[in-house]
């Protein structure tokens, strides 16, 4: 028996995936499809990036809301277990109840409890429309809770009714909200988001050591997440216009 | 920027074309592609170019470092680079052989060295490689646990992402990982460098031999959120080591850093010494940050440790001698060891327990090699209590007795042990049996 035989992991940090999908009657049909495939195919990707991460494992939690709002797990599961259970949409848009559940959750006596600490959040919101509720209340309260402040927030504004104000309000910032209009665009930025959001949430940052030297203001995780939102913006217009793109998929 | 697919050509700048075989993995910079080249077969990276902040430069710098040739066969270092294809290029270096795994893997526990000989060649490996990478005007800049593969077997290395690597003074903005980092690198005080690498290479020297971080303890544990700010406080503004000298406030937790809490119980105190010096506030914050632990002092380091080593005669497992003391008890069943015949030469003092080895380093009078061995301790077949030294160094020795009678042993002739007994390797450089 070798001394070595019996190490144990390095402990590492939790950092959970917050999936908020908007479930309300008009994001049924295509919409909550994509949602869901998109996801349920893009998780052992992000099983995979826990397994290899030695800096933190990543846990999923996923939050619907409709005519209120609920989550599909009691607890973060880690994704190597997540199983994603498809969504159906009825109802109206309850953005402000979700808030508040979201924020009652991000707190250390309920999601936020791993033993071995935790890097701060990733949230990802998906909407297509309105609240319909008081969503004030919530958001503002949301807003005051210190788990959420150091997330990365990206949204997804599905189709032109979707208020885009509430999501950059909701997000922090305007470039942290993705508008999308197809079900080929939004699959790819939902896998986008969730694979980067979880590698860059998920390890260990430079701590701001990229940012100007003198300066007290730490480029954050969030900012890294919005540039590569911004790089790959310019990225998909570029591919959309190429008209050789499906040159590698013809034979001759 | 598109994946590419099996069958793709690319045009590699020293000329003829490679071929993409398939994908093998993907990284923050690009991606990782199986490819012929020339008959051959090779990793390409290929990179986002977009995530390149200069990558004109960039790529002047990777042909630089083809240019200049690996420091050691432990680097898979550039060989091709390509022409710009698409708007974007790579580089083309050796495959990884595939019973090396990723450092992270033995972090996790999915992979375990095979036995303490493993660890303490894979600590020799390492800092080997940026010994000579530094004498080459080099510094690394990004030393991460995703930067080498190791075989848990024989503790052999190969040192990857050799494209941040630039010649002294230059320094590429990296989006290293704080757990890695240099304080003052951290902190965004200095750019990446060769003392910055130092204090890389004992983060990942520590993390090797006592599988936990050195600076992530009880005082690191009681934050719950670790945000970017708070890294910078605990790996750049106030790193406290888990076993600091001075400061108790970040020990190991029990339950939860396990291994550290059981193998420093272990391990011999000079290494332990070495690291509560590269860990120490003045290494790390404080007045010495430019004369951190060096590289030449972590070889002779491990050699010692290595010089050291013995299987227990009781229950066969490997255990460290004190050598300073007529015995030992090892480190597995806690039987004591008495401690067999000692060679002392040059600074070092090497348990001639049977099937050791003697390097290179020890008698050539001016080498530094601790690979290649010269001599082996075997049994008499005849008397199967006899020890002798087994001369495999290609030229002959002097043993010189005590009453001062000497005898030549050529390459391949043993020396039977016995105390007192001087051994001359030649040059000057004088063994004696202890
Ligand atoms: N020479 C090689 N032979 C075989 N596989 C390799 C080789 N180099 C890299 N890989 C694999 O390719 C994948 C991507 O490697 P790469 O170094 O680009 O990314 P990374 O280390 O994950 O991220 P980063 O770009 O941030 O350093 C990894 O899974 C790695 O194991
Ligand atoms: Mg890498
Ligand atoms: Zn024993």
């Amino acid at each position: 028996m070798g001394l070595y035989d019996e190490t144990v992991e390095v402990p590492r940090r939790t950092m959970v995936l917050f999936f908020v999908v908007d479930t309300s009657g008009s994001m049924n049909g295509s919409k909550i499809g994509t949602v869901n495939s998109a996801i349920e195919d893009i998780i052992p990707e992000i099983a995979d990036i826990s397994d290899s991460n030695a800096d933190a494992q990543i846990k999923i939690a996923a939050l619907q809301f409709s005519t209120g709002a609920k989550w599909l797990d009691s607890q973060p599961v880690s994704a190597e277990n997540f199983v994603w259970n498809y969504l159906d949409a009825s109802g109206v848009t309850d953005l402000g109840e979700a808030c508040l559940q979201l924020n009652e959750k991000l707190s250390r006596t309920a999601f936020m409890n791993d033993a071995t600490g935790s890097f701060a959040p990733a949230i990802f919101l998906m909407s297509d429309g309105e609240p319909t509720d008081n969503y004030r209340y919530g958001l503002d309260k949301l807003k005051q809770n210190n788990w959420f402040r150091k997330a990365i927030k990206v949204a997804i504004a599905i189709g032109e009714d979707a208020n885009k104000n509430v999501l950059a309000e909701f997000a922090g910032n305007s470039e942290a909200v993705i508008d999308v209009t197809s079900p080929k665009e939004l699959r790819k930025w939902i896998q986008f988001v969730t694979v980067r959001a979880s590698e860059i949430g998920s390890k260990s940052s430079n701590a701001g050591s990229n940012s100007d030297s003198g300066s007290n203001e730490i480029e954050t995780k969030q900012d890294i997440m919005i540039q590569e939102i911004q790089s790959q913006k310019d990225d998909i217009e570029w591919k959309e216009e190429n008209p050789f793109e499906d040159d590698d998929s013809l034979q001759w | 920027m598109r994946e590419f697919s099996k069958g793709q050509k690319i045009k590699v700048k020293s000329g003829g074309e490679l071929e993409v075989i398939e994908k093998l993995g993907e990284g923050g910079q690009g991606i990782v592609y199986r490819v012929s080249y020339n008959g051959k077969e090779y990793a390409l990276k290929w990179y986002f170019v977009n995530k390149l902040k200069d990558h004109k430069r960039f790529y002047m710098n990777i042909e630089n470092n083809i240019r200049k040739g690996a420091p050691t066969s432990a680097f898979l270092w550039p060989v091709e680079i390509t022409e710009y294809f698409e708007g974007s290029f790579g580089y083309l270096m050796r495959l990884r052989p595939k019973e090396y795994e990723d450092f992270s893997k033995f972090l996790r526990a999915k992979v375990h060295f095979s036995g303490i000989n493993a660890v303490i060649n894979a600590a020799l490996q390492i800092t080997t490689g940026f010994r000579v990478l530094h004498n080459k005007g080099f510094s690394y800049q990004d030393l991460n646990d995703g930067n080498f593969f190791v075989n848990a077997d024989t503790g052999d290395v190969l040192i990857c992402d050799n494209d941040n690597v630039a010649e002294y003074g230059k320094a590429f903005g990296i989006a290293g990982k704080c757990r890695y980092m240099a304080p003052e690198v951290v902190t965004g005080k200095k750019k990446p460098d060769i003392h910055t690498d130092r204090f890389s290479l004992a983060v990942v020297l520590y993390m090797l031999i006592f599988v936990n971080h050195p600076l992530e303890g009880e005082r690191t544990l009681k934050s719950p959120c670790l945000t970017e700010e708070l890294e910078r406080k605990f790996y750049g503004i106030e790193p406290v080591f888990v076993f600091d000298k001075n400061n108790p406030q970040n020990r190991p937790v029990e339950n939860l850093h396990r291994n550290e809490i059981k193998l420093w119980s272990l391990y011999p105190d000079f290494v332990k010494e070495a690291f509560q010096e590269a860990f120490s506030r003045e290494s790390m914050i404080g007045n010495n940050i430019e004369h951190r632990v060096t590289e030449k002092k972590w070889q002779e380091i491990f050699i010692k440790l290595r010089d050291c080593l013995a299987e227990c005669p009781s229950c066969n497992n490997e255990t460290f001698l004190n050598l300073s003391q007529p015995e030992s008890k090892c480190i597995c069943c806690g039987k004591v060891i008495t401690n067999p015949f000692v060679l002392k030469v040059k600074k070092n003092e090497i348990a001639l327990m049977p099937s050791k080895k003697i390097y290179a380093c020890h008698v050539i009078y001016d080498s530094e090699d601790y690979n290649q061995a010269m001599g082996e301790v075997v049994l008499s077949r005849s008397v199967p209590a006899v020890a002798g030294l087994k001369n495999n160094s290609g030229r002959a020795w002097t043993a010189v007795a005590s009453n001062g009678v000497s005898k030549s042993y050529e390459s391949g002739q043993v020396i039977k042990l016995m105390k007192g007994l001087k051994i001359r390797f030649g040059n000057d450089n004088d063994g004696e049996i202890l």
